[in-house]
């Protein structure tokens, strides 16, 4: 019997949002990463939670700490954390669209994910429209469409002009626009707009009894539904500090694992999509179907849903252990022998070289998490750092090392957890048909207390805050590793033309779903 | 010559027969949840079981289930096994909304009978090549990845004449994911206007059907049934290649029957 | 004095009435401003004339013996001065009428004296053409240099129009002096001034020099390489329809210049005609190259002016050629494909320069001398301006060579000439005439690129908004900075600049050029034109015909008609290798035309005019404001890059200040800190010849100036020393050549 996460997820409230920003900037100074910002809908004003994965030290094992400060009640502003730590640029703009407040002294406040008018131009007579502002008690807000006039439209320098592409793109893609500030062939500048998916699905989780919660966090990045589905478990096994049985853990490996092998087989298969190579697009496309027929038979559910839920697992696998190893057996053989063809290519080679680069100290600074940030040597997995289920002790073996930054460090990041994931998956294989009796989940009292989840999701490490009171959730805070990682697509084009655009959008291996939310 | 090519033939032929043959993989597929039995004993209290709210009782105290809001959970055929249960196969797509819930009256038979012959004389010339375009309003990003799986040597589309294209002007079936995010209402209606008729909407998945989980979200429309007309209605979540490609082929009149029984 | 020199008489003296009446009336009231461009018109028609006579057979003469004391001095029109008579004044009629319609307009012209230059101009041509003894020519070629100039530096408030002035003196200058050299090496050889004895100088190293000489003023004077710095500075500092006189009308006295050359003296040493092959070559893609990548349009259309030389050039290399190897067929077929293209050129051109004196009145001279001929701002002016609109795409379609137009047909015509290189039986004629066909079929596509860029952007292009117009920052090429990598900008702090629609700083949000369009008189000179672009390509064999008549000084009549296969019918002058027939183009594309949208009316089932309209799909976006599609810069960067080793293309992306000021506040601008840095983008071109050629020559030869200045001491007794010095010297020299 392993417990739900050995990690801790403390959080402490700090006096001032002034004082709460030295507190961060002073932990990130000290070796933490800026894992996150979300805010919460208090009676009396927005509270502020800036979470921090700290590093294992000797009185406390590696976890997620958060530092909350309350904005003063009132006051529609506070002074900005972006000026002093850059990573926040996003998630203060995201909190001043669905709370709005401003904070001061932001380089560059405009909507996100919900373009809207803006609140000081409310205060001088404009028009004010509700924000829905997640963490308030009461109804639902109707209806909140975004305003088209509030983005800012005229984007572009002197002798530049912008190709607007999206949201609705050519090819079966998530919407998302891009504008790409161009002279005519290289991309010296990107814009995204990211405001066209958002779902208000932080908003859909609260009032719902805890129990229905992992249904719509499997729904809210549908490409890593399993990840999403331990994060918010562990957020509740934290709280109710229930301890998940072994044999639970060991299926719920199986899936995160089958999950990543079935991600990291698309992102290739769109690679060799766009460099042209139609033999080695199919075969990759053939593994993915495989491996998600398999996941099929395992659960009912290609994506996995319906296994993870909290305290356990729902039931084991419908696959016997033996024709488990088989297959993966089978899987593996033949996913290596088109890995190594596929990198021996030149052609597709050539392509990835240098394309997309992603300088090692700008991953370092801002954190960047999954296979961008080990592409560009900054490693930061959850599964080794602060581990969960089953793998403290099964091990992730040798993560390899990049330093590249392009797209072709990433790809190879990306076979190396490949590799990795065909060995734990043969592990838990293994551990499970000696282990298969027992409870299949530990009792998990729908209660109330606030807790910190996470796992590492094929895309990177994703978190929830999640706070329940009487067995109904009364905030989901989700911050996605997608979301973490696109703001810095806006600085990988250096030199690279528009034919390059595929192959960075591919290697970055994101889904909008989670940016959006 | 290329080293892959050597791969590809080693591989064999992979790819399904179906709609010609059957599928093992496509008819033993679990879809939505059905009502086996109508009126069981509690019928009151089932409505509670679903998160989705997709249980209902009606005006005669019978249960009806609308598939269009079924995200399956399964929780109601784990409570409840002799109540509901799985629908098998490909088929679960309907020409109107009300053929989504079932059981199905008698009405809602002949409308979507009516219906089926009114689709596929609008689609007469449609028939033999296919061309999709596909916009996603607010999609968890599943729904996508099962619609490029079509795309794959198993699927492969292209043998039954159907392709995506990426101009809307070249479209002749536009297939919507997503539960109608407000941001995607308006380049919606506009990637719409912009196909000549005539024209297919589909829309894939329950959260495009009925907004699944998400409906009753401040920025989401509960579906984009209300943005743009729909013509064929998918649910699943997400609805597997297969029953993608049934929907595909019923919208353009390429199917006998439209849903197994 | 014959019938024709009458006429050629009357036309003269009406161009100085012209010229007087110009200076007379002044420039206050729109009739006096347009009244002498009417007269000249009235004497080019006289001139036509005048020039038509000689091709049907009857020399024109008119003596002036005793008027100017150089013995039998006189102008004398035969078959060759003929037919470029025809040709530059055939144009000029049209060219005037628009220039009369131009200079109606208020703000055209400020003061007299524009009349005049142009009178001297048309003039100066016309004596050229049909002098007949060197003094005459030399004359009236200074005249010409003087005419330029005058006109060139007419507009004394335009940026740039000092430099683009004294430059096109200087090369005037530098022609007229080889012109001297040269004819005054002939004359002593031939012992007489007149052009015709000239044929009988021995062959020797004078009458190469002479040759050399010659060739070099005239090619000066159409601007090959490496002379050809002045055309684009020169035509873009002249006012208005002035452009087109000088570039469309007047450059065709050096073209004459050159058959003359060719007619007097025969073939040059091997040597030379090889270095005209290869320059003409490189003009040609010079040219092309600068006009893909200029952001002004009266840039563009002055660099096509130094292409199309090139082209010309390239076909009078090929007669060289036959003459150098005694082949009058080779010879026929480069003079026809040559003097086809000046046809082309003559017409195309001047409708290009009438179109956009009223699309970009301001032209930019240089880079560094801003204008309003922006190519972003032009957009779509021709839903304003149809008539110039309509002027600028047929004359942009003739110079792209596009089938239906005289363009095509002269650039078929010196391709085929090109590929008889076969038939010589020297290898080093051979090669130099593949690298000029190669450099030549080159050229022919960077000018489909060239044109479509302007037709699709200032013709078809969505119109711009209306809008203030603020200054446009033309980024001066502030020295080399060689390459520089995008630098990357700190994670979204983009220039994300909410400047309101109207003010953009690309001037794409403002609208360029002038707002009326010609009046009815300059309709017709539009028309004209436009017909005199596509009629020489319908009616081919007839032009043809006139063109043997005209060259038949240079080479027998019966071989030029070769190329007359069948009534329709045209062949390279050699059977048996290529036909064409543009005549039958003429017929079958329109009618194709007409088919194909027969079978679409009747395939819809009369459901061709139910049309939906939505906007254009460009993803479903919310859309931006400013340059959201394709600009001028962006359509001309292939080229810049592709042909970055020509035009040494040096591009860079730095971050630029704060925007200019904005005039409304945006809606958000209130609400945000200061904006994030605006990135800007610049891309230079340098003109090879003029770095590498000029500069470095320019420094000694300022230093030996500089030298030279120390002689105007401006002290009495030097002045004396020197006249002292000089005396001595000369009854030196003649007593010991006594």
């Amino acid at each position: 019997m392993r417990p739900a996460g050995t990690g801790a997820s403390p959080s402490r409230l700090i006096g001032s949002v002034p004082e709460l920003w030295q507190a961060v900037t002073g932990s990130v100074a000290g070796g933490s990463r800026f894992a996150g910002l979300m805010a919460t809908q208090r009676p009396g004003g927005v509270l502020l939670s800036a979470q921090l994965a700290t590093p294992a030290a000797s009185a406390a094992p590696a976890g997620i700490v958060t530092c909350e400060a309350a904005v003063p009640p009132g006051d529609g502003s506070y002074p900005a954390l972006t000026p002093l730590l850059g990573a926040a640029f996003w998630y203060e703009r995201e909190i001043h669209d669905l709370f709005g407040v401003i904070p001061a002294g932001h380089p560059r406040l405009e909507p996100l994910i919900l373009p809207l008018g803006s609140e000081r131009a409310a205060g001088q007579g404009g028009s004010r429209a509700p924000r829905p502002r997640p963490g308030r008690s009461g109804p639902e807000p109707a209806g909140i469409w975004p305003d088209e006039h509030a983005l800012p439209r005229h984007v572009m320098g002197a002798g530049l002009f912008t190709i607007p592409h999206g949201p609705v793109r050519s090819g079966v893609l998530e919407s998302i626009e891009y504008l790409v500030e161009t002279p005519g062939e290289d991309i010296p500048h990107l814009n995204m707009r990211v405001f066209y998916k958002h779902r208000g699905v932080e908003k859909r989780f609260e009032g719902r009894p805890v129990a229905d919660g992992v249904l719509l966090a499997e729904r809210t990045e549908g490409v890593a539904s399993v990840a999403h589905a331990l994060a918010w478990c562990h957020a509740l096994e934290r709280i109710a500090d229930a301890a998940v049985p072994w044999p639970a853990a060991l299926v719920r490996v199986l899936h995160a694992e089958l999950e990543r092998l079935a991600s990291h087989l698309d992102t290739a298969a769109r690679l060799a999509d766009g460099a042209g190579l139609a033999v080695a697009t199919a075969r990759f496309s053939l593994h993915k179907e495989r491996v998600m027929r398999l996941v099929g038979r395992m659960c009912g559910s290609r994506f996995g849903r319906g296994v993870v839920i909290p305290g356990g697992v729902s039931a084991l696998p419908e696959v016997s252990g033996r024709e488990l190893q088989a297959e993966i057996g089978r899987l593996e053989q033949t996913i290596g022998s088109d890995a190594r063809e596929l990198m021996g290519t030149s052609s597709f080679l050539d392509r990835l070289r240098r394309t997309g680069p992603l300088r090692p100290e700008r991953a370092r600074e801002h954190g960047a998490l999954g296979p961008v940030g080990k592409g560009s040597g900054f490693s930061d997995d959850a599964r080794l750092a602060r581990p969960y289920d089953a793998y403290p002790a099964l091990g992730l073996g040798e993560p390899g090392h990049q330093e590249g930054g392009d797209a072709l460090a990433r790809l190879r990041v990306r076979w190396d957890e490949v590799h990795q994931s065909f060995h734990l998956i043969r592990q838990a294989a293994d551990e499970l048909g000696e282990a298969s009796a027992g409870a299949l989940r530990a009792d998990c009292p729908a209660g109330d207390g606030r807790a910190v989840g996470w796992a590492e999701a094929p895309q990177g490490e994703v978190l929830y805050d999640v706070r329940a009171e009487d067995g109904h959730v009364t905030r989901c805070g989700i911050r996605s590793a997608s979301y973490h990682n696109l703001v810095l697509f806006h600085e990988v084009f250096a030199g690279d033309i528009l034919t390059d655009f595929p192959f960075i959008e591919a290697s970055f291996g994101l889904s909008v779903a989670g940016v959006a939310r | 010559m290329s080293p892959w090519v050597p791969r590809g033939l080693r591989e064999g032929v992979v790819t399904t027969r179906w709609p010609r043959r059957p599928d093992p993989y496509a008819e033993g597929w679990r879809g939505p949840a059905t009502v086996l039995d109508p009126h069981p004993a509690g019928g009151a209290d089932l409505a509670a079981l679903c998160p989705a709210s997709a249980i209902s009782a009606a005006a005669d105290g019978s249960v009806r289930l609308d598939q269009g809001r079924c995200v399956l959970s399964g929780r109601c055929v784990a409570e409840r096994p002799e109540v509901f249960g799985w629908s098998r196969g490909p088929g679960h797509a309907a020409l109107a909304r009300d053929g989504l819930m079932v059981p199905r009256i008698p009405e809602t038979e002949q409308a979507l009978a009516a219906a089926r012959a009114a689709l596929r004389a609008r689609t007469a010339g449609l028939r033999r090549s296919v061309h999709l375009r596909h916009v996603d309003a607010g999609s968890d990003g599943a729904e996508e990845q099962e619609i490029l799986a079509l795309l794959n040597p198993v699927y492969d589309i292209h043998r039954l004449g159907i392709f995506f294209t990426a101009s809307p002007r070249h479209a002749d079936v536009l297939l919507v994911t997503g539960a109608g995010a407000h941001g995607m209402a308006e380049p919606l209606r506009r990637t719409f206007a912009g196909m000549p008729s005539p024209k297919v909407v589909i829309a894939v998945g329950t959260d495009a059907c009925g907004g699944g989980l998400l409906a009753g979200s401040y920025a989401t429309s509960d579906g984009v049934g209300g943005v743009i007309p729909v013509d064929v209605w998918l649910p699943g979540s997400p609805p597997p290649p297969f029953s993608i490609l049934h929907a595909l082929l019923l919208a353009v009149g390429r199917l006998a029957v439209g849903r197994d029984q | 004095m014959t019938g024709f020199g009458a006429v050629l008489a009357s036309a003269l003296s009406l161009l100085a009435a012209a010229g007087a009446l110009d200076l007379a009336l002044g420039a206050r009231r729109a009739r006096w401003r347009s009244a002498p461009y009417l007269v000249g018109a009235a004497a080019s028609v006289c001139l036509v004339v005048a020039g038509a006579g000689p091709l049907a057979g009857h020399p024109a003469r008119l003596p002036v013996a005793g008027w100017l004391g150089a013995g039998t001095a006189g102008l004398v029109a035969d078959r060759l001065s003929g037919l470029f008579l025809v040709i530059s004044f055939g144009a000029a009629v049209p060219v005037s009428l628009a220039f009369a319609s131009w200079a109606a307009r208020p703000s055209s012209v400020g003061r007299r004296g524009l009349g005049a230059s142009y009178a001297l101009t048309l003039g100066a041509v016309a004596v050229i053409i049909t002098a007949a003894d060197a003094f005459t020519f030399l004359l009236a070629w200074e005249l010409l240099t003087i005419g330029f100039y005058l006109l060139a530096g007419f507009d004394r408030g335009r940026p740039g129009r000092p430099g683009g002035a004294l430059v096109t003196l200087v090369f005037g200058r530098v022609s007229g002096a080889a012109l001297l050299v040269g004819l005054l090496l002939l004359a002593v050889r031939a012992g007489s001034l007149d052009l015709a004895s000239f044929g009988q100088v021995p062959a020797g190293l004078a009458r190469a020099t002479a040759q050399v000489l010659l060739i070099a003023g005239f090619t000066v004077k159409v601007g090959l390489v490496p002379f050809q710095i002045w055309l684009p500075r020169g035509y873009a500092a002249a006012p208005g329809v002035a452009r087109a006189v000088m570039a469309g009308v007047a450059v065709n006295v050096g073209f004459y210049g050159l058959w003359r050359t060719l007619a007097l003296l025969g073939a040059p040493p091997a040597w030379l005609t090889g270095l005209l092959l290869v320059l003409a070559g490189l003009t040609a893609l010079l040219g092309i190259a600068h006009a893909a990548v200029q952001p002004g349009l009266q840039r563009v259309i002055a660099y096509s002016s130094v292409e199309n030389s090139g082209l010309i050039v390239a076909g009078y290399g090929v007669a060289l050629t036959g003459a150098a190897v005694h082949d009058a067929r080779l010879t026929a077929a480069g003079l026809l494909a040559a003097t086809l293209q000046i046809i082309a050129h003559t017409a195309a051109k001047s409708l290009l320069f009438t179109a956009g004196a009223v699309i970009a009145p301001r032209g930019s001279v240089s880079v560094e001398s801003p204008g309003d001929d922006d190519l972003d701002a032009l957009r779509g002016t021709a839903r304003r301006l149809p008539w110039s609109g309509t002027g600028l795409a047929v004359g942009s379609l003739t110079l792209a060579g596009l089938p239906l137009t005289a363009g095509f047909a002269a650039e078929w015509f010196l391709l085929e000439a090109l590929m008889q290189q076969f038939r010589i039986p020297g290898l080093g004629f051979r090669l130099v005439l593949a690298l000029a066909g190669a450099a030549v079929a080159l050229t022919v596509g960077f000018a489909g690129v060239t044109f479509v860029r302007l037709t699709g952007l200032v013709v078809l292009g969505p119109p711009a908004p209306a809008g203030p117009a603020p200054a446009v920052p033309v980024p001066a090429g502030s020295g080399p900075t060689g390459p520089a990598p995008a630098g990357p900008v700190p994670a979204g702090s983009g220039p994300a600049v909410p400047v309101p629609a109207g003010s953009g700083p690309t001037g794409s949000g403002r609208r360029g050029g002038a707002d009326r369009d010609y009046g009815w008189l300059g309709r017709v000179a539009i028309a004209a034109l436009s017909l005199g672009c596509l009629v020489p390509a319908a009616a081919l064999p007839l032009v043809i015909r006139v063109i043997a008549a005209g060259l038949a000084p240079v080479v027998p009549r019966v071989v030029t008609s070769g190329a007359l296969k069948s009534p329709w019918v045209v062949q390279p002058v050699f059977g048996d290798f290529s036909i064409l027939s543009p005549s039958w183009l003429w017929v079958v594309m329109p009618l194709l035309g007409l088919a194909v949208l027969l079978f679409t009316w009747l395939a819809s089932g009369r459901r061709l005019t139910r049309v939906r309209r939505v906007p254009a799909w460009r993803s479903a976006t919310a859309g931006v404001e400013g340059a959201d599609s394709y600009t001028a810069t962006g359509f001309a960067n292939p080229a810049r890059r592709v042909l970055a080793t020509v035009l040494h293309t040096r591009s860079e992306v730095r971050t630029l200040g704060p925007p200019p000021e904005a005039t409304a506040p945006a809606p958000l601008a209130e609400t945000m800190e200061p904006p994030g840095p605006r990135l800007g983008y610049t891309s230079d071109v340098v003109e090879v010849t003029e770095a590498y050629l000029y500069r470095p020559v320019l420094r000694p030869v300022m230093a030996a100036v500089r030298a030279a200045k120390r002689l105007q001491s401006g002290r009495l007794d030097a002045y004396l020393a020197y006249m002292l010095i000089a005396l001595v010297a000369l009854l030196a020299l003649v007593s010991a050549m006594a």
